[in-house]
């Protein structure tokens, strides 16, 4: 059956999911999926990107920018437009790669093979993890960031990554990707030395097949300014279950082992390293909040994982905007900052020890409006001096409404990837927004590049990425990067349609 | 101590009056961005704008709700104090949510 036409709403201002900044749009438009008895097909992804062409064709007639928009979860203005958004959170088609649709050259495992997933650019991470971990499927993400509600796109377009130990980012998953870019032109990109899905399919789609290992590379994190991604592929792993061990300590010598250089011979871990490991230092008062995840294979044939979030009746907490007040106290009464961060630990910490597959460890959360939070990646050999100048700067400026979270990834071949080191520290300093917040986002980075070393940011965070600090993070990829979008949408003025002040504050356009 | 002071009697002025209820299902799936209607409650309850009900128009196709959160502003909880709770204003803001779970394709075409 053909899919609702796009349904066109006049709004004029857009907030991200946690409403910590507004946009000035022209409008929104809504996508909505083909009734599908039997699953998604190809003829449904046809339709779908029939579709956005022809809005990007009017967006360009109408002199518009367009984007499209997910969950709208970037605490960076990554996805803005000054134009027509495009909600796709609706496209939550998916189907499981048949072997006969795979590339014969395709170099990936039997079970690799086995366990190739195509996504619309709608499902959410919740929706990919209940997707793969259901008894019919059996499968999980490898890595998986902390939260569930952003789309698969718009999480791996801006990079957004856990702390499994020996692997990359959320992006590293993708495979493949379907970059519609303009009214008549959409692509199939993999990687040359990677090819995925047999080029009978890629026809049958009637997209551009491109096999270029630097075009997806630039493509896979991208920000949305390649374009429209209807579709990843994904790679994934047999389900597997984690079993948390969460713990505090104080920030001692034998705790630095740990979180400086992955060294598990200390307590709590005993020489047993976990599969995930996060440590959320408190600057105020050195306390540490330890969540070291263990793996547990194989997961139970019998397993049914529970998703539900619910809310205790009889349960006092934060509300749904308590941060947006608890700005404005912790601004004026900064000496209360200390208290209220070891009430915000014990109250948000769970120490009780869960066992459960990643979708349910790492799913829904209580909503939160007004969270402030950038990260700030670095490479391993470089973690504690980071870390300490990042402390010395907290006690410098006086407490902050902040914590310093520490997970660990490994590098990505992504171009532009958060995820660049070979295996990487990411500082997440996660808070309440606020003056005193942002000024602090803004101070680290300056510290950090005053101390010589050499760090990335989170590109879907708050973040003080300049045009310089861009080329100095990337070297040579940046303008291979550049270089590939231009050789994907040739046009100036097709460019332009994706472009945004984000991207052109960072020299990402032209 | 005087502009902690004034913080503290501004923060207890705008946040006098204010409240807000977010209801949404265990797993919520959203449909669209939120959408905001502004809707008033005459004598009680007795009377309402909208009437009856307030219609969440853009939950299209089988769509039902993802998200309902009611709330008031310190100017709409200052209308219903002068009134004495005659008029009371509030903002309603839904999500749509997605209907169902897609069943899995086999990439047939």
């Amino acid at each position: 059956m053909a899919a609702p036409q796009p349904r066109f709403n006049p709004k004029k201002l857009w907030k991200n999911f946690h409403e910590t900044y507004s946009q000035v749009i022209d409008g929104e438009w809504d996508l909505f999926m083909p009734q599908q008895a039997t699953g998604l097909t190809v003829a449904d992804l046809k339709e779908t990107t029939a579709q956005f062409q022809k809005l990007i064709g009017d967006g360009k007639q109408n002199g518009l920018k367009v984007r499209a928009v997910g969950s709208s979860w970037s605490l960076s203005k990554a996805p803005t437009t000054t134009g027509w958004t495009f909600n796709t959170n609706r496209l939550r088609g998916r189907l499981k790669v048949k072997p006969a649709d795979v590339d014969p050259a395709y170099p990936g495992t039997a079970d690799q093979k086995a366990g190739l997933y195509l996504f619309q650019c709608g499902n959410t991470v919740a929706d990919v993890n209940s997707a793969l971990e259901r008894d019919s499927e059996k499968r999980a993400l490898f890595t998986s960031g902390a939260a569930n509600g952003q789309t698969i796109v718009g999480a791996t377009q801006c990079g957004t990554h856990g702390s499994a130990l020996e692997f990359g980012a959320l992006h590293d998953h993708i495979v493949a990707l379907h970059l519609i870019t303009t009214a008549d032109k959409h692509y199939w990109i993999e990687r040359k030395s990677r090819p995925v899905m047999a080029k009978v399919w890629v026809d049958g789609l009637g997209a551009t097949l491109k096999r270029d290992d630097d075009l997806f590379n630039a493509a896979v994190v991208a920000f949305g300014s390649f374009g429209i991604i209807g579709a990843v592929v994904i790679e994934t792993v047999p389900r597997y279950l984690l079993e948390t061990h969460p713990t505090q300590a104080k920030l001692d010598e034998s705790l630095w082992k740990a979180i400086g250089a992955l060294d598990f011979s200390v307590p709590p871990f005993n020489g047993k390293k976990p599969y995930f490991f996060q440590a959320v230092i408190n600057p105020s008062s050195d306390d540490v909040l330890i969540m070291a995840n263990y793996r547990k294979d194989p997961a139970p044939d019998s397993y049914q994982p529970n998703y539900d979030l619910i809310s205790d009746p009889k349960s006092i907490g934060p509300g749904f905007d308590a941060l947006s007040t608890l700005s404005v106290i912790l601004g004026a009464f900064k000496n209360v900052i200390p208290a209220f961060s070891k009430l915000a630990a014990k109250q948000l910490f769970d120490t009780k020890t869960k066992t459960g597959t990643p979708g349910e460890i790492y799913g829904y959360k209580p909503p939160l409006l007004f969270v402030a939070s950038g990260s700030i990646a670095v490479a391993l050999p470089d973690a504690r001096r980071t870390l300490e100048t990042l402390i010395k700067l907290y006690k410098d400026i006086g407490p902050v409404p902040v914590v310093l979270g520490c997970r660990y990834v490994r590098k990505s071949p992504a171009l532009l990837a958060f995820n660049r080191f070979p295996i990487g520290l990411m500082i997440s300093i996660d808070g309440v927004d606020g003056p005193t917040s942002r000024a602090f986002f803004a101070a680290a980075a300056d510290r950090v590049e005053a101390a010589g070393i050499s760090f990335t940011q989170h590109w879907g965070k708050a973040n003080a990425y300049t045009p310089q600090r861009v080329a100095k993070a990337y070297g040579g990829n940046l303008q291979k990067w550049l270089d590939a979008r231009r050789a994907l949408i040739p046009a100036a003025a097709d460019r332009a349609l994706f472009d945004n002040d984000y991207i052109r504050e960072r020299g990402l356009t032209g | 101590m005087l502009k902690r002071a004034i913080a503290a009697l501004a923060m207890a002025a705008t946040t006098g009056g204010c409240m807000q209820y977010l209801v949404q299902p265990p797993r919520p799936s959203l449909a669209g961005t939120p959408q905001t209607v502004q809707a008033n409650s005459y004598v009680g309850g007795k009377v309402q704008q909208p009437s009856g009900h307030v219609t969440a128009r853009q939950c299209a196709n089988g769509e039902q709700l993802a998200r309902v959160l009611v709330k008031r502003n310190f100017w709409q909880g200052f209308v219903n104090w002068i009134t004495l709770g005659m008029v009371a204003p509030a903002t309603i803001e839904y999500s749509c949510a997605n209907a169902g779970e897609p069943p899995m394709g086999g990439g047939g075409s």
